[in-house]
């Protein structure tokens, strides 16, 4: 589904990757997982399409076709999510109005005929109690006034109804409690299925415990320096990163 | 002598061999005290000529091109060639109004309906006051306390306009709509004075709505005095949606007694180049003000807004907030000044200006302005001009909406803001299908409205 080559990208003129490797296949979990500053979040939003992030060397394809050559949008209509790390607050923007208006811009690109209001709210009030998303979120701005867990929630919200193949969480974990872990969680579980797939940015083994990831990777220093199963993670989590930063330089 | 000075010459001379002519027919002629406030308006209008930009207030705001349209003055002509129905594109789908259509500067009887006004509410042509009952008039506009070029040519020349009054303890339930239409018009003037009374404990919604049912070049001159006695509430709507080969200059001056509440709403959606004073005088205790604004222009737009808050008395508020969006080579102007008189302790005022640029030929020229001379008072203001977002457009961009779409809905939640604060629903979403109209592609965002 997603192949990156030799990925290497640039911040004004700093390279941050250097050389990422990464086979992701329809119907597997991978976990990307790093201290700091290792380009891990850089990682995802080059996959999402922000601007600011120089591809200097490599290739990443996805589905067959040259992602890098897509804007944002195309991305998102082709099934690929970003959960953001840290999610913008827009005033004025209503929560499902944004949710309508992108699930129907997809479905046109997809050929399918938009939503009416009535299914689509269904949708939505249904994928929000899969979140225990509190209905009252729907009609309010996107993400403003949200504490720091209701945004990650919203994001996770956002997935279920977008549905995407694709999806891309950066450390969508950070700053969780458990309750609130447990539900991003279930919502990554229940996306699982044969033909998605979904990459989980995270600095903590925690989440593991709940999402079983395929394989796992360690990305430091702008490259991914070893992957494994979920034996990895557990082993990370002991010995934390120094270990696998001196077995490469060795 | 060089052009400008030749313009000057010329238009005193076409102004005054036009007066000449319409003297007569200008309303209330026949009273001695119109005479005099008249003439002594034309002759200070006639010293300070047409404003140029070395005069602070019209710094940014060139208005001297457009003086030839002011040496000719509209003259009253028949109106039948409008039909109700052409302007039910200016009504509030499902809101019922008293209303009174003003076609080119002149009251139309045939298109007003004041039928429902609660008994001793008036509602009256301008002209008619003069001719008729020109005393009640005196005591506001006698005093001539309303200043500037603008201003003064209204007073020498007003033809006609709208006079309300609201009687002690009357609440006006629905909106008294007066709606202004330019038909037809070349480059003329028109001088409009309105004047709104609002007695002790009263409450009512006024909204001044300027519109033009095709290409118009006329430039409108409006004056609206409004007096708040004790007590009275009063909702007041300035909505400019002109041609944009229009001028529409407009100064606004409130009085403001004990208790009293004013709110204000303008938006400029239209005009070449249109200008708003607004000049309050809050000269009693308790009383509160509150203003608001929003412009959206683009192409070659000029939009000016100056506004004054006197606070004379203690214990009174003030809130302003005035948004706009600035697209193409369109060139948007604010000036708001607070000042603080000696004694008016414990005042609350708050004052804000925020613009959205959307094209590097753009210009926003913001200056909030407070002066304090009183003590224990809690002052705040700030302007601010910038760009969307590039944060929140990719968020957008990365749920699947469009560039074009991310920015419509950007700009749209922007000046939504300021339309939020419109209390009639009806009027809002009137106003958000004016502005979607004026967005790129603005159709499509009708989903917006849920």
């Amino acid at each position: 589904m997603l192949e990156i080559r030799n990925l290497h990208v640039s911040v004004d003129g700093k390279e941050i990757l250097k050389g990422i490797n990464l086979d992701v296949k329809a119907g597997e979990i991978h976990a990307v997982m790093g201290p700091n500053g290792s380009g891990k979040s850089t990682l995802s939003n080059v996959i999402a399409g922000r601007d600011g992030y120089e591809v200097t060397a490599g290739s990443v394809t996805y589905r067959g076709r040259n992602l890098l050559e897509m804007n944002p949008e195309e991305r998102a209509w082709e099934g690929i999510f970003l959960a953001f790390q840290y999610p913008v607050e827009i005033p004025g923007v209503n929560n499902t109005y944004l949710l309508k208006a992108g699930l129907n811009a997809k479905r046109k690109h997809l050929g399918l005929e938009e939503l009416d209001a009535m299914d689509f709210m269904q949708i939505v009030k249904e994928k929000a109690d899969l979140v225990e998303l509190d209905h009252s979120f729907l009609s309010r701005a996107v993400n403003e006034g949200f504490s720091g867990g209701e945004k990650k929630r919203n994001e996770i919200f956002q997935m279920a109804v977008l549905e995407p193949s694709l999806a891309l969480l950066d450390e969508t974990d950070s700053g969780l409690d458990i309750d609130a872990l447990r539900i991003v969680a279930g919502g990554v579980n229940k996306l699982r299925a044969p033909d998605r797939a979904v990459v989980l940015v995270t600095h903590y083994q925690r989440l593991l415990n709940y999402v079983e990831p395929d394989v796992v990777h360690v990305l430091a220093g702008g490259r991914i320096l070893k992957s494994g199963d979920k034996a990895l993670a557990l082993e990370l989590e002991e010995r934390g990163y120094d270990w696998v930063l001196e077995e490469a330089a060795a | 002598m060089n052009d400008a000075t030749n313009q000057a010459v010329d238009l005193t001379s076409q102004l005054q061999a036009q007066l000449a002519v319409i003297q007569k027919a200008l309303p209330g002629s026949h009273e001695s005290w119109v005479r005099v406030m008249r003439k002594r308006a034309l002759a200070n209008f006639l010293k300070l000529g047409v404003p140029n930009t070395r005069d602070e207030a019209w710094k940014y705001t060139d208005v001297r091109k457009y003086s030839a349209r002011l040496s000719d003055i509209s003259v009253e002509k028949p109106a039948s060639a409008i039909s109700v129905e052409a302007l039910a594109e200016f009504h509030f789908k499902g809101l019922e109004c008293h209303r009174v259509v003003i076609v080119d500067g002149y009251v139309s009887a045939e298109l007003s309906c004041l039928d429902l006004l609660p008994a001793g509410v008036r509602v009256e042509s301008m002209a008619r006051m003069f001719a008729e009952e020109a005393h009640l008039l005196e005591p506001y506009l006698h005093d001539q306390h309303l200043s500037g070029s603008f201003v003064e040519l209204n007073a020498a020349v007003m033809h006609d306009g709208i006079y309300i009054d609201i009687p002690d303890g009357i609440v006006v339930e629905k909106p008294i709509h007066l709606l202004f239409i330019s038909h037809g018009r070349s480059e003329d003037s028109s001088h409009i004075r309105n004047l709104i009374i609002s007695g002790e404990y009263s409450q009512a919604t006024v909204i001044e709505h300027f519109g033009s049912l095709d290409s118009s070049r006329a430039l409108i001159n409006t004056a609206t005095d409004v007096e708040l006695h004790a007590g009275a509430r009063l909702e007041h709507y300035k909505l400019q949606q002109s041609d944009l080969n229009e001028v529409n200059i407009g100064s606004v001056r409130v009085h403001q007694h004990r208790d009293s509440y004013y709110h204000s709403h303008s938006v400029a959606f239209g005009a070449a180049l249109s200008r708003r004073d607004i000049h309050v005088e809050i000269n009693g205790e308790g009383a509160e003000c509150v203003l608001n604004g929003l412009y959206l222009v683009g192409g070659r737009q000029h939009v000016d807004h100056h506004t004054r808050i006197d606070h004379l008395r203690p214990n009174c508020i003030s809130r302003e907030s005035y948004k706009g969006v600035v697209d193409g080579r369109a060139r948007a102007v604010f000036n708001g000044k607070v000042v603080v008189h000696k004694g008016a302790d414990k005042t609350d005022s708050a004052q804000s200006n925020a613009n959205l640029l959307l094209s590097d030929k753009a210009e926003v020229d913001t200056k909030p302005d407070l002066e304090i001379y009183a003590d224990d008072v809690k002052c705040a203001h700030g302007a601010t001009v910038g760009q969307l977002d590039l944060k929140q457009l990719f968020y957008l961009r990365s749920r699947g909406l469009s560039m074009d779409e991310a920015r419509n809905v950007l700009m749209f939640a922007f000046a939504d803001e300021v339309l939020a604060k419109i209390k009639i629903p009806e009027v809002r979403r009137y106003l958000e299908r004016v502005a979607f109209e004026k967005l790129p592609h603005g159709a499509a965002l009708e989903g917006m409205l849920v």
